[in-house]
């Protein structure tokens, strides 16, 4: 049993670093710079805000949350895709989209295979 | 209009920045199929207010800053359309955006109107000389059309009717877009305008001396099921914003620059209803899909709701809002060594998981670090924490460099070497020491 449970625990590691791994290359490429899809009106702005939503959380007053409970929850949450909905909003909190995570994972799924084909194998 | 109408609600615009200055509502809309409000703003973004509380719900930028202001906005059942001078934007009432078309044509847009493809096509005129047809629902513009005239409004109902920059106002055809009918509304130029099953109404302005315009004192009324003008509606306060009431057919509701709001019947203008809405100016109104509510935007950059308070309601048919759900309460975690990563469970799913990498990219590992360059380490600063200069080394940043390749080729190309020729070589690296890949087999085995 406990061989199992730290199996389990392994596996849930690698799933979550292999889930970072894709954020990471996605998020802030100097390629997408100019690119109007990442623009405030762009269609993969809402991906930005994500990271934001999942990393950068703050309490009332300003200061940092590093809370890992929300980070592992809201990327197991994504990684499932489910139809739960989250509110994003911009760091001037002038934009508030309301999206679920079955959108989000949609929208890293075209953004990391379009990274992974123009190329392929390196 | 009941006798219990009153000002329901009031909230301002939010400003465009955290140290903004406020800007006044530029387009008032009510949602065609969900209890929201929507208000664009002087820098392209659209925001939009939830129920009689004008609750705010979502809010989006449609177009750039540069751009201006939102002239108009329009909703099918996918989402909402903002116009903006230079581009058409259409994202989902959630806010993510759905498409956005810039066209090097589009120049000074002003109208739209949905043609006779229900709401799956766009007709979108400005004060410029080409109008564009949309396809709303794959994004793409189908055909330009060149045009003499410019607009400035447009409505549908039976046919689009689309006001021009002067004084008249252009019926056409839903289908060929041509001028099937000219309506000289007004002596000056129109200001309002508004289309509904059988009658068009105008207000206008009328330019006096010294340079000012006055509104008209005459609402006029064009009868589309006849194709002819009727008797205008007089409107003493001076008539600057008209709508037609959406469920009763002859009814319209005229506001005056100051607030005075009338709901006259064209068939029978002496029965008016007034009341007053309290503020300086008002810069726009519409009305609700289900006549129960009216908005009005003033120059102090507010939004005002009027209805009757107990049965306030936008939409005939409302569906639900969708709002961020809270996912129940969160597991409290250590962050130390030894929290397990899966101590916050999967919620359950069916689909492949997004963190599956795609199974054929197969990449070396352990290929010997990259060499330092000593002439480009010579052109850097040094510093306490390390070196730092401009990137000279003819590499892209970041750029993967193939270090084992670069081995292989040499060691093919020399002869293996005796241990003494090793022992003699190390000793002409400069500092008396191997070099890394010298050192990487030794340290393997």
């Amino acid at each position: 049993d406990e061989v199992n449970s730290n199996l389990m625990r392994e596996l849930e590691n690698g799933r979550i670093a292999r889930l970072v791994m894709k954020l990471g290359t996605i998020n802030e490429r100097p390629e997408f710079d100019n690119d109007p899809s990442w623009s405030e009106n762009g269609e993969r702005y809402q991906l930005k805000l994500f990271r934001d939503y999942v990393f950068h959380q703050v309490d009332s007053s300003g200061h940092p949350v590093l809370d890992l409970g929300h980070m592992i929850s809201s990327l197991n949450k994504l990684d499932a895709g489910i139809d739960e909905r989250i509110h994003l909003a911009s760091r001037d909190n002038q934009t508030v989209f309301v999206v679920s995570y079955k959108e989000l994972k949609k929208m890293v799924a075209n953004c990391f295979n379009e990274l992974a084909k123009p190329h392929g194998k390196q | 209009m009941d006798s219990d109408w009153d000002e329901v609600c009031r909230v301002p615009l939010p400003p465009p920045g955290i140290r903004g200055h406020p800007t006044p509502v530029s387009t008032l809309s009510f949602d065609t199929s969900q209890e929201l409000l929507w208000a664009g703003n002087e820098y392209g973004r659209v925001s939009s207010f939830y129920g009689a509380e004008l609750q705010q719900y979502t809010s989006f930028k449609a177009h750039k800053q540069g751009d201006g202001k939102v002239h108009q906005l329009l909703f099918n059942d996918k989402g909402v359309i903002a116009l903006g001078s230079r581009s058409v934007h259409m994202a989902m009432r959630r806010g993510p955006p759905l498409w956005h078309i810039k066209h090097e044509d589009m120049k000074e847009l002003r109208c739209m109107a949905f043609t006779s493809r229900g709401t799956a096509e766009i007709l979108v005129a400005g004060e410029q000389d080409k109008m564009f047809v949309i396809d709303v629902n794959k994004g793409e513009v189908v055909k330009i059309l060149p045009t003499e005239h410019h607009y400035k409004i447009m409505r549908r109902s039976r046919h689009i009717c689309a006001a021009t920059t002067g004084s008249a106002v252009h019926i056409l055809d839903s289908v060929t877009f041509k001028v099937s009918k000219v309506w000289t509304a007004h002596a000056a130029a129109i200001h309002d305008m508004d289309a509904q099953h059988d009658f068009i109404v105008a207000c206008g302005v009328t330019p006096r001396q010294q340079g000012y315009s006055m509104f008209s004192t005459l609402v006029h009324v064009f009868d589309l099921k006849n194709m002819v003008s009727m008797n205008p509606v007089p409107f003493p306060a001076g008539a600057a914003y008209v709508r037609m009431h959406p469920r009763m057919s002859t009814t319209s509701i005229v506001v005056s620059q100051n607030g005075q709001i009338h709901v006259v019947d064209l068939m029978n203008p002496n029965t008016s209803n007034v009341r007053q809405a309290n503020s300086f100016t008002f810069t726009t109104i519409d009305i609700a899909p289900s006549g129960e509510a009216v908005a009005l935007a003033d120059g102090e950059f507010n939004i005002h709701l009027w209805g009757s308070v107990s049965k306030i309601h936008f939409a005939e048919l409302a569906n639900p809002v969708e709002f961020a759900q809270s996912g129940g309460p969160m597991p409290s975690l250590d962050w130390n060594d030894n929290t397990p990563l899966s101590s916050v469970g999967m919620p359950y799913y069916r689909e492949v998981l997004l963190s599956a990498w795609p199974r054929d990219s197969v990449y070396e590992v352990g290929a010997p670090p990259t060499k330092e360059d000593t002439q480009f380490l010579a052109t850097l600063q040094r510093r306490d924490w390390g070196l730092f200069g401009k990137n000279t080394r003819g590499v892209q940043r970041n750029q993967i460099e193939d270090t084992r390749s670069l081995d292989k080729e040499q060691s093919l190309l020399k002869a293996p070497k005796f241990l003494s020729e090793k022992a003699r070589s190390i000793a002409h690296t400069p500092a008396g020491t191997p070099a890394p890949e010298e050192v990487v087999p030794e340290m393997s085995q």
